[in-house]
Protein backbone atom coordinates (compact mmCIF):
# COMPACT_ATOMS: atom_id res chain seq x y z
CA UNK A 1 0.00 0.00 0.00
CA UNK A 2 1.53 3.32 -1.03
CA UNK A 3 1.54 6.48 1.00
CA UNK A 4 -1.13 7.95 -1.25
CA UNK A 5 -3.51 5.04 -0.66
CA UNK A 6 -6.91 5.90 0.64
CA UNK A 7 -8.96 3.16 2.24
CA UNK A 8 -12.62 3.45 1.32
CA UNK A 9 -14.91 1.30 3.42
CA UNK A 10 -17.84 -0.15 1.55
CA UNK A 11 -20.55 -0.68 4.15
CA UNK A 12 -23.35 -3.20 4.10
CA UNK A 13 -25.81 -2.36 1.28
CA UNK A 14 -23.40 0.15 -0.18
CA UNK A 15 -21.58 0.77 -3.50
CA UNK A 16 -18.28 2.59 -3.90
CA UNK A 17 -16.02 3.35 -6.85
CA UNK A 18 -12.29 4.04 -6.64
CA UNK A 19 -9.27 4.50 -8.86
CA UNK A 20 -5.46 4.43 -8.85
CA UNK A 21 -4.21 4.42 -5.25
CA UNK A 22 -7.64 3.87 -3.68
CA UNK A 23 -8.29 0.70 -1.73
CA UNK A 24 -11.91 -0.43 -1.49
CA UNK A 25 -12.65 -2.68 1.46
CA UNK A 26 -15.70 -4.60 2.65
CA UNK A 27 -16.57 -7.42 5.05
CA UNK A 28 -19.03 -10.11 4.05
CA UNK A 29 -21.07 -12.77 5.81
CA UNK A 30 -23.98 -14.05 3.78
CA UNK A 31 -23.92 -10.90 1.67
CA UNK A 32 -22.14 -10.81 -1.68
CA UNK A 33 -19.38 -8.45 -2.69
CA UNK A 34 -19.32 -7.80 -6.41
CA UNK A 35 -15.96 -6.48 -7.58
CA UNK A 36 -15.62 -4.83 -10.99
CA UNK A 37 -12.19 -3.80 -12.22
CA UNK A 38 -10.94 -2.09 -15.35
CA UNK A 39 -7.21 -2.94 -15.55
CA UNK A 40 -6.35 -0.41 -18.27
CA UNK A 41 -7.82 2.62 -16.55
CA UNK A 42 -7.28 1.31 -12.98
CA UNK A 43 -10.91 1.90 -12.06
CA UNK A 44 -12.61 -0.42 -9.57
CA UNK A 45 -15.92 -0.74 -7.78
CA UNK A 46 -17.45 -2.87 -5.06
CA UNK A 47 -21.15 -3.40 -4.55
CA UNK A 48 -22.15 -5.08 -1.27
CA UNK A 49 -25.62 -6.55 -1.64
CA UNK A 50 -27.67 -8.25 1.09
CA UNK A 51 -30.39 -9.94 -0.92
CA UNK A 52 -31.14 -10.74 -4.54
CA UNK A 53 -34.61 -9.19 -4.43
CA UNK A 54 -36.66 -7.07 -2.08
CA UNK A 55 -39.08 -9.50 -0.39
CA UNK A 56 -41.56 -6.73 0.40
CA UNK A 57 -41.22 -4.73 -2.80
CA UNK A 58 -41.39 -1.57 -0.69
CA UNK A 59 -37.83 -1.17 0.52
CA UNK A 60 -35.88 -1.19 -2.73
CA UNK A 61 -36.89 2.29 -3.86
CA UNK A 62 -35.63 3.66 -0.53
CA UNK A 63 -32.52 1.48 -0.30
CA UNK A 64 -31.67 0.38 -3.85
CA UNK A 65 -28.11 -0.61 -2.96
CA UNK A 66 -29.38 -3.36 -0.66
CA UNK A 67 -30.80 -5.60 -3.36
CA UNK A 68 -29.13 -7.23 -6.36
CA UNK A 69 -31.95 -6.37 -8.75
CA UNK A 70 -31.58 -2.64 -8.10
CA UNK A 71 -27.91 -2.40 -7.09
CA UNK A 72 -26.35 -4.11 -10.10
CA UNK A 73 -27.63 -1.65 -12.74
CA UNK A 74 -26.49 1.22 -10.47
CA UNK A 75 -23.05 -0.38 -10.20
CA UNK A 76 -22.75 -0.47 -13.99
CA UNK A 77 -23.89 3.16 -14.21
CA UNK A 78 -21.34 4.24 -11.62
CA UNK A 79 -18.52 2.58 -13.58
CA UNK A 80 -19.78 4.32 -16.70
CA UNK A 81 -19.73 7.70 -14.98
CA UNK A 82 -16.09 7.09 -14.07
CA UNK A 83 -15.42 6.43 -17.76
CA UNK A 84 -15.42 2.64 -17.84
CA UNK A 85 -17.81 0.85 -20.18
CA UNK A 86 -18.87 -2.80 -20.31
CA UNK A 87 -16.13 -4.72 -22.10
CA UNK A 88 -13.40 -2.81 -20.29
CA UNK A 89 -13.85 -4.55 -16.94
CA UNK A 90 -14.31 -8.02 -15.46
CA UNK A 91 -16.21 -9.23 -12.43
CA UNK A 92 -15.16 -11.15 -9.33
CA UNK A 93 -17.54 -12.25 -6.55
CA UNK A 94 -17.00 -13.03 -2.87
CA UNK A 95 -19.15 -13.92 0.15
CA UNK A 96 -22.53 -15.60 0.17
CA UNK A 97 -21.88 -17.68 3.26
CA UNK A 98 -25.60 -18.00 3.71
CA UNK A 99 -25.90 -20.23 6.73
CA UNK A 100 -29.07 -19.43 8.57
CA UNK A 101 -28.75 -22.71 10.41
CA UNK A 102 -31.41 -23.78 12.86
CA UNK A 103 -34.36 -22.20 11.11
CA UNK A 104 -36.73 -23.60 8.54
CA UNK A 105 -37.25 -20.70 6.20
CA UNK A 106 -36.29 -21.56 2.64
CA UNK A 107 -35.91 -17.89 1.93
CA UNK A 108 -33.34 -17.35 4.67
CA UNK A 109 -31.40 -20.52 3.99
CA UNK A 110 -31.07 -19.66 0.32
CA UNK A 111 -30.01 -16.04 0.65
CA UNK A 112 -26.40 -16.68 -0.35
CA UNK A 113 -27.36 -18.96 -3.22
CA UNK A 114 -29.95 -16.51 -4.56
CA UNK A 115 -27.40 -13.72 -4.34
CA UNK A 116 -24.89 -15.72 -6.36
CA UNK A 117 -27.52 -16.63 -8.95
CA UNK A 118 -28.72 -13.10 -9.54
CA UNK A 119 -25.16 -11.83 -9.98
CA UNK A 120 -24.31 -14.63 -12.44
CA UNK A 121 -27.50 -14.04 -14.42
CA UNK A 122 -26.99 -10.28 -14.57
CA UNK A 123 -23.34 -10.57 -15.63
CA UNK A 124 -24.21 -13.13 -18.27
CA UNK A 125 -26.91 -10.86 -19.72
CA UNK A 126 -24.55 -7.91 -19.76
CA UNK A 127 -21.69 -10.05 -21.10
CA UNK A 128 -19.40 -9.24 -18.19
CA UNK A 129 -17.17 -12.25 -17.44
CA UNK A 130 -16.95 -13.50 -13.85
CA UNK A 131 -13.30 -14.49 -13.60
CA UNK A 132 -12.93 -15.29 -9.88
CA UNK A 133 -15.38 -16.63 -7.30
CA UNK A 134 -14.83 -17.31 -3.62
CA UNK A 135 -18.31 -17.94 -2.31
CA UNK A 136 -20.43 -20.06 0.06
CA UNK A 137 -19.15 -21.95 3.12
CA UNK A 138 -19.59 -20.52 6.60
CA UNK A 139 -16.61 -18.19 6.75
CA UNK A 140 -16.62 -14.45 6.98
CA UNK A 141 -14.57 -12.69 4.33
CA UNK A 142 -12.88 -9.33 4.25
CA UNK A 143 -11.89 -8.23 0.76
CA UNK A 144 -9.72 -5.28 -0.22
CA UNK A 145 -9.51 -4.18 -3.83
CA UNK A 146 -6.29 -2.32 -4.68
CA UNK A 147 -7.23 -0.11 -7.59
CA UNK A 148 -3.59 0.41 -8.65
CA UNK A 149 -3.32 -3.11 -10.09
CA UNK A 150 -6.66 -4.72 -9.28
CA UNK A 151 -5.37 -7.33 -6.86
CA UNK A 152 -7.77 -8.43 -4.14
CA UNK A 153 -6.59 -9.24 -0.63
CA UNK A 154 -8.90 -11.94 0.69
CA UNK A 155 -8.98 -12.66 4.42
CA UNK A 156 -11.00 -15.56 5.72
CA UNK A 157 -10.83 -18.14 8.49
CA UNK A 158 -7.36 -17.16 9.62
CA UNK A 159 -5.83 -17.04 6.13
CA UNK A 160 -4.84 -14.07 3.99
CA UNK A 161 -4.00 -14.22 0.31
CA UNK A 162 -3.69 -11.95 -2.68
CA UNK A 163 -5.62 -12.78 -5.82
CA UNK A 164 -3.95 -11.19 -8.83
CA UNK A 165 -6.21 -12.37 -11.66
CA UNK A 166 -7.79 -9.29 -13.23
CA UNK A 167 -8.31 -10.31 -16.88
CA UNK B 1 -2.48 -25.63 26.21
CA UNK B 2 -2.33 -22.00 27.23
CA UNK B 3 -4.83 -22.32 30.05
CA UNK B 4 -2.37 -21.61 32.84
CA UNK B 5 -1.23 -18.43 31.08
CA UNK B 6 -4.81 -17.29 30.57
CA UNK B 7 -5.48 -18.12 34.22
CA UNK B 8 -2.58 -15.92 35.23
CA UNK B 9 -4.03 -12.98 33.32
CA UNK B 10 -7.54 -13.56 34.62
CA UNK B 11 -6.25 -13.52 38.18
CA UNK B 12 -4.20 -10.37 37.73
CA UNK B 13 -6.46 -7.34 37.92
CA UNK B 14 -3.74 -5.14 36.45
CA UNK B 15 -3.59 -7.17 33.25
CA UNK B 16 -7.32 -7.12 32.56
CA UNK B 17 -9.17 -4.37 30.74
CA UNK B 18 -10.44 -1.99 33.40
CA UNK B 19 -13.44 0.29 33.68
CA UNK B 20 -13.21 3.53 35.58
CA UNK B 21 -14.07 3.40 39.27
CA UNK B 22 -16.69 6.05 38.57
CA UNK B 23 -18.53 3.62 36.28
CA UNK B 24 -18.42 0.86 38.91
CA UNK B 25 -19.73 3.25 41.56
CA UNK B 26 -22.50 4.51 39.29
CA UNK B 27 -23.57 0.93 38.56
CA UNK B 28 -23.44 0.05 42.24
CA UNK B 29 -25.60 3.04 43.18
CA UNK B 30 -28.07 2.18 40.45
CA UNK B 31 -28.64 -1.27 41.87
CA UNK B 32 -30.11 0.29 45.01
CA UNK B 33 -33.83 1.09 44.88
CA UNK B 34 -33.50 4.49 46.59
CA UNK B 35 -31.00 6.04 44.19
CA UNK B 36 -30.76 9.80 44.45
CA UNK B 37 -30.31 11.96 41.32
CA UNK B 38 -28.13 14.62 42.90
CA UNK B 39 -25.91 11.92 44.35
CA UNK B 40 -25.61 10.17 41.01
CA UNK B 41 -24.88 13.41 39.16
CA UNK B 42 -22.12 14.18 41.61
CA UNK B 43 -20.56 10.74 41.15
CA UNK B 44 -20.63 10.94 37.33
CA UNK B 45 -19.22 14.46 37.40
CA UNK B 46 -16.05 13.14 39.04
CA UNK B 47 -14.96 11.78 35.66
CA UNK B 48 -14.56 14.62 33.13
CA UNK B 49 -14.44 12.36 30.06
CA UNK B 50 -17.64 10.54 31.03
CA UNK B 51 -19.32 13.83 31.94
CA UNK B 52 -18.46 15.29 28.56
CA UNK B 53 -19.80 12.23 26.78
CA UNK B 54 -23.00 12.18 28.83
CA UNK B 55 -23.72 15.78 27.87
CA UNK B 56 -22.69 15.29 24.24
CA UNK B 57 -24.74 12.13 23.75
CA UNK B 58 -27.73 13.48 25.68
CA UNK B 59 -27.95 16.17 23.02
CA UNK B 60 -27.50 13.76 20.09
CA UNK B 61 -30.24 12.87 17.64
CA UNK B 62 -30.21 9.31 18.95
CA UNK B 63 -31.53 10.23 22.40
CA UNK B 64 -33.72 13.11 21.21
CA UNK B 65 -33.80 15.18 24.41
CA UNK B 66 -36.68 17.64 24.45
CA UNK B 67 -34.45 20.60 25.37
CA UNK B 68 -30.72 21.38 25.31
CA UNK B 69 -28.86 19.63 28.13
CA UNK B 70 -25.96 21.39 29.84
CA UNK B 71 -25.23 19.33 32.95
CA UNK B 72 -25.30 15.72 34.11
CA UNK B 73 -28.09 16.61 36.51
CA UNK B 74 -30.17 17.98 33.63
CA UNK B 75 -29.46 14.85 31.61
CA UNK B 76 -30.67 12.68 34.50
CA UNK B 77 -33.83 14.73 34.92
CA UNK B 78 -34.66 14.97 31.21
CA UNK B 79 -33.67 11.55 29.93
CA UNK B 80 -34.05 9.54 33.12
CA UNK B 81 -31.65 7.50 35.17
CA UNK B 82 -31.76 4.43 32.93
CA UNK B 83 -30.80 6.30 29.80
CA UNK B 84 -27.95 8.09 31.51
CA UNK B 85 -26.74 4.76 32.84
CA UNK B 86 -26.77 3.48 29.26
CA UNK B 87 -24.68 6.43 28.14
CA UNK B 88 -22.19 5.93 30.97
CA UNK B 89 -21.84 2.25 30.06
CA UNK B 90 -21.55 3.05 26.39
CA UNK B 91 -18.66 5.39 27.07
CA UNK B 92 -16.93 2.81 29.24
CA UNK B 93 -17.54 0.06 26.69
CA UNK B 94 -16.15 2.14 23.84
CA UNK B 95 -12.91 2.55 25.77
CA UNK B 96 -12.58 -1.22 26.03
CA UNK B 97 -14.13 -2.47 22.78
CA UNK B 98 -12.59 -0.06 20.29
CA UNK B 99 -9.39 -1.93 19.59
CA UNK B 100 -8.01 -4.08 16.80
CA UNK B 101 -8.24 -7.83 17.41
CA UNK B 102 -5.89 -8.93 14.64
CA UNK B 103 -5.82 -12.57 15.66
CA UNK B 104 -9.62 -12.69 15.42
CA UNK B 105 -9.31 -10.88 12.05
CA UNK B 106 -11.39 -8.06 13.47
CA UNK B 107 -10.69 -4.35 13.25
CA UNK B 108 -11.56 -1.91 16.04
CA UNK B 109 -14.22 -0.11 14.01
CA UNK B 110 -15.87 -3.42 13.11
CA UNK B 111 -15.86 -4.67 16.68
CA UNK B 112 -17.39 -1.45 17.98
CA UNK B 113 -19.99 -1.25 15.21
CA UNK B 114 -20.96 -4.88 15.71
CA UNK B 115 -21.21 -4.48 19.51
CA UNK B 116 -23.48 -1.46 19.12
CA UNK B 117 -25.61 -3.21 16.53
CA UNK B 118 -26.08 -6.32 18.68
CA UNK B 119 -27.11 -3.97 21.50
CA UNK B 120 -29.53 -2.00 19.36
CA UNK B 121 -31.04 -5.05 17.68
CA UNK B 122 -31.51 -6.77 21.08
CA UNK B 123 -33.39 -3.73 22.31
CA UNK B 124 -35.49 -3.62 19.10
CA UNK B 125 -36.39 -7.32 19.37
CA UNK B 126 -37.60 -6.79 22.95
CA UNK B 127 -39.83 -3.95 21.79
CA UNK B 128 -41.03 -5.65 18.61
CA UNK B 129 -41.99 -8.89 20.36
CA UNK B 130 -43.30 -6.97 23.41
CA UNK B 131 -41.20 -9.10 25.74
CA UNK B 132 -41.19 -8.44 29.45
CA UNK B 133 -37.59 -7.28 29.51
CA UNK B 134 -36.23 -3.81 30.09
CA UNK B 135 -35.02 -2.67 26.67
CA UNK B 136 -32.06 -0.83 28.21
CA UNK B 137 -30.97 -4.02 29.92
CA UNK B 138 -31.16 -5.79 26.55
CA UNK B 139 -29.07 -3.01 24.99
CA UNK B 140 -26.34 -3.24 27.61
CA UNK B 141 -26.19 -7.04 27.54
CA UNK B 142 -25.87 -7.02 23.78
CA UNK B 143 -23.16 -4.40 23.91
CA UNK B 144 -20.80 -6.44 26.04
CA UNK B 145 -20.97 -9.93 24.49
CA UNK B 146 -17.62 -9.81 22.74
CA UNK B 147 -15.61 -8.31 25.56
CA UNK B 148 -13.86 -11.61 26.41
CA UNK B 149 -12.28 -11.69 22.95
CA UNK B 150 -10.14 -8.72 24.00
CA UNK B 151 -8.37 -10.93 26.52
CA UNK B 152 -8.12 -14.09 24.40
CA UNK B 153 -6.84 -12.20 21.34
CA UNK B 154 -3.43 -11.77 22.98
CA UNK B 155 -2.89 -15.54 23.24
CA UNK B 156 -3.37 -16.50 19.61
CA UNK B 157 0.13 -16.17 18.20
CA UNK B 158 1.83 -19.29 19.61
CA UNK B 159 -1.01 -21.55 18.46
CA UNK B 160 -2.05 -19.74 15.30
CA UNK B 161 -0.67 -22.28 12.79
CA UNK B 162 -2.23 -25.27 14.51
CA UNK B 163 -5.47 -23.39 15.13
CA UNK B 164 -5.80 -22.49 11.45
CA UNK B 165 -5.34 -26.12 10.43
CA UNK B 166 -7.96 -27.17 12.96
CA UNK B 167 -10.26 -24.42 11.77
CA UNK B 168 -10.19 -25.76 8.22
CA UNK B 169 -11.52 -29.16 9.27
CA UNK B 170 -13.62 -27.90 12.13
CA UNK B 171 -17.35 -28.48 11.98
CA UNK B 172 -18.01 -27.25 15.51
CA UNK B 173 -18.76 -23.72 16.68
CA UNK B 174 -15.60 -21.62 16.98
CA UNK B 175 -15.84 -21.30 20.79
CA UNK B 176 -14.98 -25.02 20.98
CA UNK B 177 -11.58 -24.14 19.45
CA UNK B 178 -11.16 -21.29 21.94
CA UNK B 179 -11.80 -23.81 24.71
CA UNK B 180 -9.37 -26.32 23.19
CA UNK B 181 -6.49 -23.89 22.76
CA UNK B 182 -6.95 -21.36 25.55
CA UNK B 183 -8.86 -23.38 28.11
CA UNK B 184 -11.65 -20.83 28.00
CA UNK B 185 -14.27 -19.63 25.57
CA UNK B 186 -14.58 -15.88 25.10
CA UNK B 187 -17.96 -16.15 26.87
CA UNK B 188 -16.29 -17.53 29.99
CA UNK B 189 -13.75 -14.72 29.92
CA UNK B 190 -16.51 -12.12 29.45
CA UNK B 191 -18.27 -13.58 32.47
CA UNK B 192 -15.11 -13.26 34.57
CA UNK B 193 -14.62 -9.67 33.43
CA UNK B 194 -18.19 -8.61 34.21
CA UNK B 195 -18.05 -10.21 37.62
CA UNK B 196 -14.80 -8.37 38.26
CA UNK B 197 -16.54 -5.13 37.31
CA UNK B 198 -19.42 -5.86 39.70
CA UNK B 199 -22.04 -6.00 36.97
CA UNK B 200 -25.41 -7.44 38.01
CA UNK B 201 -25.87 -11.24 37.66
CA UNK B 202 -28.44 -10.82 34.89
CA UNK B 203 -25.83 -9.21 32.63
CA UNK B 204 -23.13 -11.66 33.58
CA UNK B 205 -25.45 -14.54 32.75
CA UNK B 206 -26.19 -13.19 29.27
CA UNK B 207 -22.58 -12.70 28.21
CA UNK B 208 -21.71 -16.13 29.64
CA UNK B 209 -24.41 -17.92 27.62
CA UNK B 210 -25.32 -15.79 24.62
CA UNK B 211 -24.17 -18.45 22.16
CA UNK B 212 -25.78 -21.28 24.16
CA UNK B 213 -28.96 -19.64 25.48
CA UNK B 214 -30.40 -22.95 26.67
CA UNK B 215 -27.66 -22.97 29.34
CA UNK B 216 -28.78 -19.64 30.79
CA UNK B 217 -29.82 -19.88 34.43
CA UNK B 218 -30.74 -16.32 35.39
CA UNK B 219 -32.67 -14.99 32.42
CA UNK B 220 -33.04 -17.40 29.47
CA UNK B 221 -35.42 -15.02 27.69
CA UNK B 222 -32.98 -12.11 27.71
CA UNK B 223 -30.11 -14.41 26.76
CA UNK B 224 -32.19 -15.71 23.85
CA UNK B 225 -32.86 -12.20 22.58
CA UNK B 226 -29.17 -11.31 22.62
CA UNK B 227 -28.37 -14.67 21.01
CA UNK B 228 -30.62 -13.99 18.03
CA UNK B 229 -29.35 -10.42 17.65
CA UNK B 230 -25.71 -11.48 17.78
CA UNK B 231 -26.12 -14.25 15.19
CA UNK B 232 -27.96 -11.94 12.79
CA UNK B 233 -25.25 -9.31 13.03
CA UNK B 234 -22.58 -11.93 12.32
CA UNK B 235 -24.54 -13.29 9.37
CA UNK B 236 -24.74 -9.77 7.96
CA UNK B 237 -20.94 -9.71 8.03
CA UNK B 238 -20.57 -6.83 10.46
CA UNK B 239 -17.99 -7.84 13.03
CA UNK B 240 -17.69 -11.30 11.52
CA UNK B 241 -14.42 -12.75 12.80
CA UNK B 242 -12.20 -15.77 12.34
CA UNK B 243 -15.02 -17.95 13.67
CA UNK B 244 -17.25 -17.10 10.71
CA UNK B 245 -20.85 -18.20 10.87
CA UNK B 246 -20.10 -21.31 12.88
CA UNK B 247 -22.84 -20.88 15.47
CA UNK B 248 -26.40 -21.65 14.29
CA UNK B 249 -29.49 -19.91 15.61
CA UNK B 250 -30.73 -21.86 18.60
CA UNK B 251 -34.27 -23.29 18.26
CA UNK B 252 -34.55 -22.77 22.04
CA UNK B 253 -34.00 -19.03 21.57
CA UNK B 254 -36.64 -18.88 18.83
CA UNK B 255 -39.24 -20.65 20.95
CA UNK B 256 -38.44 -18.56 24.04
CA UNK B 257 -38.82 -15.26 22.25
CA UNK B 258 -41.48 -16.18 19.72
CA UNK B 259 -39.28 -14.77 16.97
CA UNK B 260 -40.46 -16.24 13.68
CA UNK B 261 -38.63 -16.82 10.39
CA UNK B 262 -40.49 -13.83 8.98
CA UNK B 263 -39.28 -11.68 11.91
CA UNK B 264 -35.70 -12.76 11.26
CA UNK B 265 -36.06 -11.84 7.61
CA UNK B 266 -37.30 -8.38 8.59
CA UNK B 267 -34.58 -7.83 11.20
CA UNK B 268 -31.89 -8.92 8.74
CA UNK B 269 -33.08 -6.66 5.95
CA UNK B 270 -33.18 -3.67 8.28
CA UNK B 271 -29.67 -4.00 9.69
CA UNK B 272 -28.29 -1.23 7.41
CA UNK B 273 -31.08 1.14 8.50
CA UNK B 274 -30.36 0.24 12.12
CA UNK B 275 -26.72 1.07 11.54
CA UNK B 276 -27.62 4.43 9.99
CA UNK B 277 -29.65 5.28 13.09
CA UNK B 278 -26.64 4.61 15.30
CA UNK B 279 -24.40 7.17 13.61
CA UNK B 280 -24.15 9.38 16.72
CA UNK B 281 -23.20 6.49 18.96
CA UNK B 282 -20.68 5.04 16.51
CA UNK B 283 -18.66 8.22 16.84
CA UNK B 284 -18.80 8.57 20.64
Amino acid sequence: MSIKSKIINVGIADIKVGKDADVLRTTLGSCIGIVLYDPDQKIGAISHIMLAKDPTGKDMSKFPHKYGETALPILIDMMKKEGSEIGQYNCRIFGGASMFKGINSQFLQNIGEQNILIVRKFMEEKKIPIIVEDVAGNEGRTISLYCDDGRVLLKKAGMEKYLYKVR
Amino acid sequence: MLKSKVDEVLQDVNKLPAISSVVSKVLEKLQKPDVNIADLAQEISKDPAITANVIKLSNSAYYRASKPIRTVQEALMTLGIKTVKEIVLLTAAKGILAQDLNSYQLEAAQLWTASLLVAELSSKIVQHKKLKIDKDLAFTSGLLCSVGKIVLAQFFSPVMMQLKTDLKNNQEPFPSLEKKYFGYTHMEVSETLLKRWNFPPELTDVVANYLTPEASKVNPLLTSVVHIASILIVVSGIGIDIGGESVPISPFALSQTGVTDADIETYFVHIPDLQAGLADLLNV
